[in-house]
């Protein structure tokens, strides 16, 4: 499918925070990690599936790539030429110092669509559009339908204003509806219909990527595969390229030549879609492609559906973030104070009769009780089952004082997205071993 | 070439009729729905007959020249009982024409409730616009500042500005207005907060619209009608007080409103004549009531609970 090997969309280590305000001075109390460091490209004509649990900040990235949300770190780029691309990449590596801080601000002022302004601005804001999930939100209720999708046509001055409309119904033709839909109001149309109008909408300007926001997740399963047929021969007519956000599997296999997989505000996989689907590399890809049932034939691991929630994004889990609920979790995860919590808490009164605690870091914590007996049960449940051995071996240090209780972890480092040989990479202790 | 832009400007206008008549349907609708409500309809038909009876007060009633707000002063004939020629509903004390004050009353009262309900409802929806649109800290200082006027009861609050300001009828609507913008300011920021979140502002954002012509396309269009509503509520609510203020005696004496001519007629009510304050009494009540009637009909219909059922 993809033509022209010119990648339209570097996203860069792109992070993005958003503050938890408390109190009524509106004080910054800690930060929710939404999005942690996620690269990805997407080349022009090809589609790029996104996906994971709700609140893995999939949707985040969908609207920081649309430039709604400011980054907080990192860069998106639109249409590098590739000879820039090269020279960020030379950047990248540290030791080769031949690209100057000059050079990469240069390609950020005229590339980044976080630092473009005016006319190249306007200019990714006509090649990047987007569809939102929920139809009836994304319409305005006062509004024709000539109004809404003929918008952006006026916005930018495509054409002059008698254009307008031919132009107008043109667009209308192209996702199935006609000339005799013009002049409706939104809540006189179905879901599947509304969604037609969201892309003809997103159409207009004649974008080369457009972000599709869980499109059918609100669509009735038949309606469902007449929009996915839609976008796809819109792709095959016009060329465009898709990041294609959706939770649903079985859409994204009809759908993405490459997936990148996400959890906890990180990519844990990613690569050719086939790869991922017929090997799967990280346990949680695993247990994603597991839990999705028309799907189970083809997995051959025989895993069951993930226990838990996702962790709080405002303390994502130093090391490995999968580990909480990870299976096959290994020493090298990355084990911290936190999980020693996350695995008692629902243990019958262990933690009655914490006092408080003494965190000095992730790794290092002070439990202290208000008897002995719950400090001496904390030094039991520690040694138990409860606790998988893959944690015991990283425990440095584990004291009872008293009512006092010391816990140590071996520090752990970030786990790194490794290549996985086939062309895809994953984020796990276990690929390549 | 001709052929074909012929045919298109044919096509182009044909169908902006369209759109004009989908247009006047949906309000058509609208105003369909609010009809279906008969107590809406009972409420219309007096907001209707006070309005035909203020815009008409120059040909029901003889203005009394210089100037037709005063009451004109038949000292001759003080103190006559209603149906008494050439006093159909009786005189005050003072000689004032029960009727006609009645009459010009509703002039005064429908220009004191426009004046205030479209000085409050811009000023109102500017301020609420504000603290919505920029947030932070604007939106907390102009928050707690409307918390300080709605923390004190609106009669007391008008009646005190008022007493400030001295006796006049535009004192009236000062203090009216600065009572009544608070509520809208409060409505629209809530509209404003909620409806710049949708997805539709959001779209708008990503073809590249520009902050003053989403505000003016998509979020007041959309956050209008509980203003509106309000509005409607606050036509009879703002006569009610104002009617208050002058029985009180905070208005001008002598000037043909509704609230002057009962405070006249009061003193006359325990040696049974009653008819001097009774007239203009009554005519609060059916104004304050008719416009609550109506301002709940249009609540039924536009309340934003109910628009995406629509």
């Amino acid at each position: 499918m993809s033509s022209a090997d010119k990648t339209i969309l570097s996203v860069k280590n792109v992070k993005k925070h958003f503050p938890i305000k408390e109190g009524v001075f509106q004080k910054v109390v800690g930060q929710v990690h939404a999005v942690d460091g996620v690269n990805f490209d997407i080349k022009e004509g090809e589609t790029v599936g996104l996906v994971g649990e709700s609140g893995c900040g999939k949707t985040t990235i969908g609207r920081c790539v649309a430039g709604l949300e400011a980054l907080t770190e990192g860069n998106i780029y639109f249409d590098l030429p590739s000879d820039k691309i090269a020279l960020l990449e030379d950047s990248e590596k540290q030791d080769d110092k031949k690209v100057s801080a000059e050079q990469i601000e240069e390609i950020g002022n005229s590339y980044d669509i976080g630092k473009i302004e005016g006319d190249l601005f306007n200019h990714y804001r006509r090649n990047c559009q987007m569809v939102f999930q929920d139809s009836f939100a994304s319409l305005s209720p006062r509004q024709l339908v000539s109004d809404i999708v003929s918008r952006p046509l006026r916005v930018h001055n495509v054409c002059p204003e008698n254009e307008v409309i031919p132009r107008t119904i043109n667009l209308l033709e192209q996702v199935g509806l006609g000339a005799q839909h013009l002049y409706r109001f939104p809540h006189q149309f179905s879901g599947g219909q509304r969604q037609r109008i969201s892309i003809a909408r997103a159409l207009a300007l004649d974008p080369k990527l457009i972000v599709l926001d869980e499109p059918t997740s609100a669509l009735d399963v038949s309606v469902q595969a007449q929009i996915l047929n839609l976008l796809h021969d819109l792709q095959k007519k016009r060329g465009l390229a898709y990041l294609f956000i959706t939770h649903n599997l079985s859409v994204i296999r009809h759908m993405a030549d490459k997936i990148v997989v996400m959890y906890l505000g990180k990519v844990v996989e990613a690569g050719n879609t086939e790869d991922i689907f017929a090997n799967p590399q990280h346990p949680y890809t695993k247990a994603l492609l597991a839990a999705s049932p028309d799907l189970q034939s083809e997995v051959t691991s025989g895993m069951a559906a993930l226990d838990g929630a996702i962790p709080d994004p405002a303390r994502p889990p130093q090391g490995c973030s999968f580990r909480t609920r990870c299976p096959v979790a290994q020493p090298e995860c990355g084990w911290e104070v936190d999980d020693v919590v996350r695995r008692l808490e629902h243990k019958d009164s262990i933690f009655n009769f914490l006092k408080e605690v003494d965190q000095s870091d992730a790794f290092n914590a002070k439990f202290t009780f208000e008897t002995e007996a719950a400090a001496n049960q904390l030094m039991a449940a520690m040694k138990s089952d409860d606790i998988p051995d893959a944690m015991k071996k990283m425990v440095s240090k584990l004291n009872c004082d008293a009512e006092h209780v010391t816990v140590s972890f071996k520090p752990a480092k970030t786990v790194p997205l490794i290549a996985c040989g086939n062309g895809s990479s994953a984020r796990c202790v276990l690929v390549n071993k | 070439m001709t052929q074909d832009s012929r045919t298109n400007s044919i096509v182009i206008n044909g169908l902006n009729d369209s759109a004009f008549k989908v247009r006047l349907n949906r309000n058509l609708e609208i105003i369909q729905s609010v009809l279906a409500n008969p107590t809406t309809v009972i409420g219309l038909v007096i907001v209707i007959l006070m309005l035909m009876m203020a815009l008409l007060a120059p040909v029901i009633t003889e203005p009394n020249m210089p100037d037709p707000y005063q009451m004109p002063r038949d000292w001759q004939a003080a103190r006559s009982a209603p149906l008494t020629p050439g006093h159909v509903l009786g005189t005050t004390n003072r000689g004032g024409d029960v009727y006609y004050g009645v009459v010009w009353g509703a002039r005064t009262s429908l220009k004191l409730s426009l004046i205030v309900v479209c000085l409050t409802v811009v000023l109102g929806v500017t301020i609420g616009s504000i603290a919505g649109i920029v947030g932070g800290k604007v939106d907390e200082v102009l928050m707690r500042i409307v918390d300080v006027f709605l923390s004190i009861p609106e009669l007391i609050f008008a009646l005190a500005i008022a007493a400030i300001l001295g006796p006049s009828f535009t004192n009236i609507i000062l203090a009216l207005v600065v009572v009544f913008w608070v509520k809208y300011a409060r409505i629209m920021r809530a509209q404003v907060i909620r409806i710049k979140q949708r997805d539709y502002v959001d779209a708008a954002r990503i073809m590249g619209d520009s902050k003053i012509q989403i505000y003016l396309k998509d979020i007041l269009p959309n956050s209008f009608s509980p203003v509106m509503v309000q509005a409607t509520l606050d036509m009879g609510n703002i006569v009610l007080v104002g009617a208050t203020l002058s029985f009180i005696g905070l208005s001008e004496a002598g000037i043909a409103e509704w609230g002057v001519l009962v405070s006249e007629g009061q003193a006359g009510i325990s040696a049974g004549r009653w008819w001097a304050s009774t007239f203009p009494g009554l005519m609060v009540f059916l104004w304050a009531l008719a416009f609550n009637l109506v301002g709940d009909g249009l609540r039924d219909v536009l309340d934003p609970r109910t628009e995406t059922k629509r």
